[in-house]
């Protein structure tokens, strides 16, 4: 390999893009098998470039071209668009290129600036960011692109592009961060509404690998997500309740009971929360989950069924059905999950909500914050 | 994950082989290449944990790809119990094959260099398997080596963490890790040394010291050494693998070029050790009885009382309708109802119409109300002092199934042919009253060894809950955490033989333990020893109250909450009394897990992604507190 050492060395790492973008291509094609050997080959070499390996190290000056070769020639989207038709050694390497190519940031950028692959993608080619959503369509993509999105996620731009994805319509991301119109509801065409039925429908693995992105994506950006969640209120929770809290699958059922939870207790989610437990359809979803026949659904149904019952401002409709179950709910209640003796927060928390539904008014009465609102 | 359920009926499940805390590991046949796999069932509901540590240990399992490691082929998901399909390993652990006797050098620099290939493989690719011991260690039948459970066994029993994560392991454990210093790949090393000690000698260093000492000697001691019979070579290898300061320790690649490793045999030269095995095997003079896989025809049936339901209309007037006694009964905790529950039961099952396929909804709905709502037995100590039977405790609980038999049934043809729907109804009264039975019930439950008696004076109530709630779940903990087929055998044999005395005599069992309890007080040595440890957890009364395992996780609370507590709840005495006497020597161990639970009470700064505190969880916390105050004006 001695076209590696000297002058020369960086022209190659700046040609390999090229010769993986021309393997890539042909992969369908009668010698597809010996290209995807070649491809493998090319893609080992640049992730030798970016790591370097235990003896050498990798050269900025290096890493600096082949980051720019790959912008060039649009690698970045190619392979995520490809990259479920990989060899497996070849996935793994695509995906440690990924996270250094998005880590990258020449020596002379300032320290706090995007790296500029990422201020790239996002600004001028966010199909990358979608593609690599989309590699949940196939098992063999999901987990190396699943941790690929993961680190991007962290990127409170990245987030935006995913979430605001939504084809041509106006304001979608698909024209880059600039473009996005931050108080367009969602069509729930975007490839975010897409995690619903990867999470609902996939294997388990895929369907594990994304609910964690999924959850990535909602937790992480305090000043993203109250927003958007309040502009697709409707949209975003009809379809939560339905599709994954309703899911048949066990995992989901429970991670998504538990993920509704964190979301209705974070203090940036305040006004969704508010919004939340206000309606009555909401709470009987989450009273059925505390009959489910599993007693984790039950215990994650618990927390968020006490968001309701601490709220000092319940709604009329709430109220209503509290009353209406009271008796029920009060022996219910007393016998819930009694084996759990361990766990202290939980004990109180349920003898908290037994006393404040025994405290209930017998009639609903309108709240301050419902005279206030109206 | 709609079509998870299709890819549990490409494999053919055959007998178990083996279980540990994380599940039960059973041999299939994967129907469609009809190689034979390992099949290990985990059961999520089981654990309150993160369902994401399983993922993310899956993620890293399915990433593996050498011949070095076990090669995982897929999981998903059945019900609520996750099936990880893995290369199935016929030459057995090196645990296992330790059992003939101790390993030759020769042996043991084989298997050293093969694992150390594994580990190479696994630091390259950034992973630390973290669990490398001989149990751990699976053998081919034509003398591969291959790492097992890397990863999984770290995190699988870690979701566990009240019962056994330290039990067992800390003998393998690098100084390092135990300090929690922050872990390195050279952890690897160090447990690597010490499974070469356990093959050679048997059993790890310090084995005979409690698992807990251990925590805290291997990093003061100076590092294990092999005794002067070893050769020189051997014994610098594990010289070097133990050296105590992890920067100085060697990489696997560095131990490769040791003259120990390079001076080893073949691979096939370990075929010695799996026909020493099979050899022994066939001395031993008892006939395997494998255990089959089971799994009853048991759908979850959804909720066909509508007067069980919540009410939704607003039509209907705000006072809620009177329900029906049974129901009422069924919730209330009453003595009485709790007897009348238990006598329906009974009927249910015995009445001969009761005896159809376990899945006719009467069984699996009885099955249902036991499972979620038979009030816990230490929350109703009243029904004890009555005399009253209950339902959930008259039936036997099955013993532990080791290979071994049981009842007169020979010939493994026949256990394999008991299907669930020819089972006799007594059996199936067994299986609906278990409190911990699952949806899919996975193991073969052996004929009751004599009808159960009832229960009738105070001694054979205590007697009996004595049997369920401290004797079976110790001896099913023991047996899960035991690796050696010997000791789990001879554990099996003592774990029916209780079954069988708790079945005829509950009185004399209860007699029994407290005769042996107070013998034991009556020597000084044992009661240091022993009643220190676990006798305390029994309350004044010598009720025995929950498990003996000791609980690595109990959480802590504040001392202020504590006291609180203590006069709100009797539960909670004993709950403090476990706290204040688990042993000191976990305080490290403990702080953590104290910071990590008293993260998540109401009014605290919670952590993963909420940093901005939960204001609801305060309003909780707050009414709560008022509440108290209220009620104990002094505090």
């Amino acid at each position: 390999m001695s076209f590696l050492f000297g002058r020369g060395r960086s022209r190659a790492a700046a040609d390999l893009p090229r010769q993986a973008r021309d393997h890539i291509m042909k992969l369908e094609s009668p010698n597809g098998v010996s290209k995807a050997e070649e491809l493998a080959r090319v893609l080992n070499q640049m992730k030798v470039v970016l790591q370097g390996t235990q003896e050498t190290e990798s050269s900025p000056e290096q890493i600096y071209q082949l980051v720019t070769a790959l912008i060039d020639e649009d690698l970045l989207h190619l392979l995520a668009t490809n990259l479920y038709r990989l060899p497996f050694e070849s996935r793994k390497d695509t995906q440690v290129i990924f996270s250094y190519v998005f880590r990258f940031r020449p020596a002379a950028a300032a320290p706090k600036s995007d790296p500029i692959a990422l201020s790239y993608v996002v600004c001028n080619r966010p199909q990358v960011l979608v593609e690599l959503c989309r590699a949940y369509d196939h098992k063999e993509s999901a987990t190396p692109a699943g941790s690929v999105l993961r680190e991007l996620l962290k990127n409170e731009a990245a987030a935006a592009i995913i979430l605001y994805d939504d084809g041509d319509e106006p304001g979608s991301s698909c024209k880059g961060l600039n473009a996005i119109d931050r108080n367009r509801p969602q069509s729930g065409r975007g490839v975010f509404w897409k995690f619903f039925d990867w999470i609902n429908k996939s294997s388990f693995e895929v369907a594990a690998d994304a609910f964690t992105t999924f959850r990535e994506l909602l937790t992480r950006h305090k000043d993203l997500i109250p927003k958007y969640l309040s502009t697709n209120f409707e949209l975003f929770f009809d379809k939560y309740n339905n599709t994954l809290v309703q899911s048949n699958s066990y995992v989901t059922k429970r991670q998504s009971i538990k993920l509704l939870g964190e979301l209705l207790l974070d203090r940036s989610n305040y006004s969704v929360m508010t919004a939340y437990v206000d309606s009555g359809e909401h709470l009987k979803i989450c009273m059925n989950l505390l009959r489910d026949d599993r007693k984790m659904v039950q215990y994650e149904g618990f927390h968020v069924f006490k968001v309701f019952v601490a709220n000092p401002h319940k709604s009329i409709a709430v109220q209503k059905i509290l009353l209406m179950n009271r008796e029920k709910l009060l022996v219910f209640l007393a016998h819930f999950l009694e084996d759990r003796t361990d766990d202290e927060q939980f004990i109180d928390e349920r003898e908290f909500l037994i006393k404040q539904i025994r405290n209930m008014p017998s009639t609903p009465v309108v709240s301050q914050r419902s005279v206030s609102a109206s | 994950m709609a079509d998870d359920e299709s890819l549990a009926s490409d494999y053919q499940v055959l007998e178990e082989l083996g279980r540990g805390s994380f599940g039960v590991v059973y041999k299939g046949i994967d129907k469609i290449t009809g190689e034979t796999v390992a099949i290990k069932h985990i059961d999520l509901e089981s654990s309150d944990d993160d369902i994401q540590d399983i993922q993310a240990e899956i993620a890293v399992l399915s990433t593996c790809a050498s011949p070095y490691v076990t090669q995982y082929k897929g999981s998903f998901l059945r019900g609520h119990k996750l099936w990880i399909i893995m290369e199935y390993l016929g030459g057995g652990s090196c645990l296992d094959l330790l059992k003939p006797g101790n390993f030759t050098e020769a042996h043991i620099a084989i298997i050293c260099r093969e694992l150390l290939y594994g580990i190479q493989y696994l630091h390259s690719e950034g992973k630390i398997h973290r669990d490398i011991k001989a149990a751990n260690v699976l053998l081919s039948d034509n003398g591969k080596v291959k790492l097992a459970d890397f990863g999984v066994a770290a995190q699988l029993t870690n979701i566990k963490s009240q019962r056994n994560t330290f039990v067992g392991t800390p003998f393998w454990m690098a100084p390092e890790v135990i300090q929690q210093d922050g872990y390195s790949f050279k952890a690897d090393i160090w447990s690597l040394g010490i499974t070469a000690m356990e093959m050679a000698n048997g059993e790890p260093p310090l084995c005979h010291i409690h698992p807990m000492k251990v925590l805290f000697q291997i990093p003061k001691n100076p590092p294990p050494r092999l005794e002067n019979r070893f050769s020189k070579e051997f014994r610098d290898f594990v010289a070097q693998c133990l050296t105590k300061e992890c920067g100085r320790r060697p990489s696997a690649k560095e131990l490769l070029r040791h003259r120990f490793i390079r001076s080893a045999g073949k691979i096939e030269a370990l075929q010695e050790l799996i026909m020493q095995r099979q050899m022994w095997d066939a001395n031993q003079n008892r006939q395997k009885h494998p255990i089959y896989y089971q799994e009853t025809l048991q759908t979850i049936s959804t909720k066909s009382s509508n007067d069980e339901a919540w009410v939704f209309d607003t039509v209907k007037s705000v006072v809620p309708p009177k329900r029906p006694t049974v129901k009422h009964h069924r919730k209330s905790s009453s003595v009485l109802s709790a007897a009348e529950e238990g006598f329906r039961k009974m009927d249910i099952n015995e009445g001969p119409l009761g005896s159809s396929s376990p899945s006719s909804p009467a069984v699996s709905t009885i099955r249902k109300s036991t499972v979620r709502r038979a009030p816990s037995i230490m929350q109703v100590p009243a029904s004890y002092a009555n005399g009253s039977p209950r339902g959930s405790i008259i039936a036997p609980k099955r013993p532990l199934q080791p290979d071994m038999s049981f009842g007169n049934s020979g010939s493994t043809m026949r256990l394999f042919q008991r299907v669930p729907s020819d089972e006799p109804a007594g059996a199936l009264v067994v299986r609906s009253t278990t409190p911990d039975d699952d949806v899919f019930v996975d193991e073969n439950v052996p004929p009751p060894a004599a009808t159960p008696v009832e229960p009738n004076s105070k001694e054979a109530l205590l007697g009996r809950r004595l049997y369920s709630k401290a004797v079976e779940p110790t001896l099913a903990e023991l047996h899960a955490q035991t690796s050696t087929m010997a000791k789990r055998e001879a554990l099996a044999k003592l774990s029916e033989a209780f079954a069988a005395l708790d079945a005829v005599d509950p009185e004399g069992s209860y007699h029994l333990m407290n005769n042996l309890i107070t013998a034991m007080s009556q020597d000084n040595k044992l009661n240091a020893s022993v009643l220190r440890q676990s006798v305390q957890k029994f309350p004044d009364d010598g009720t025995p109250q929950g498990t003996v395992v000791v609980k690595s996780s109990t959480p802590s609370p504040s001392p202020a909450k504590l006291a609180l507590s203590s006069s709100t709840n009797p539960n909670f005495r004993s709950h403090r009394r476990r706290q204040l006497e688990s042993p000191v020597s976990k305080e490290s161990l403990r702080d953590q897990e104290k910071q990590a639970i008293e993260d998540k009470y109401p009014g605290r700064e919670t952590q993963s992604g909420m940093e901005h505190c939960k204001q609801l969880s305060d309003v909780l916390y707050n009414r709560w507190a008022d509440g108290l105050r209220i009620r104990w004006p002094a505090i």
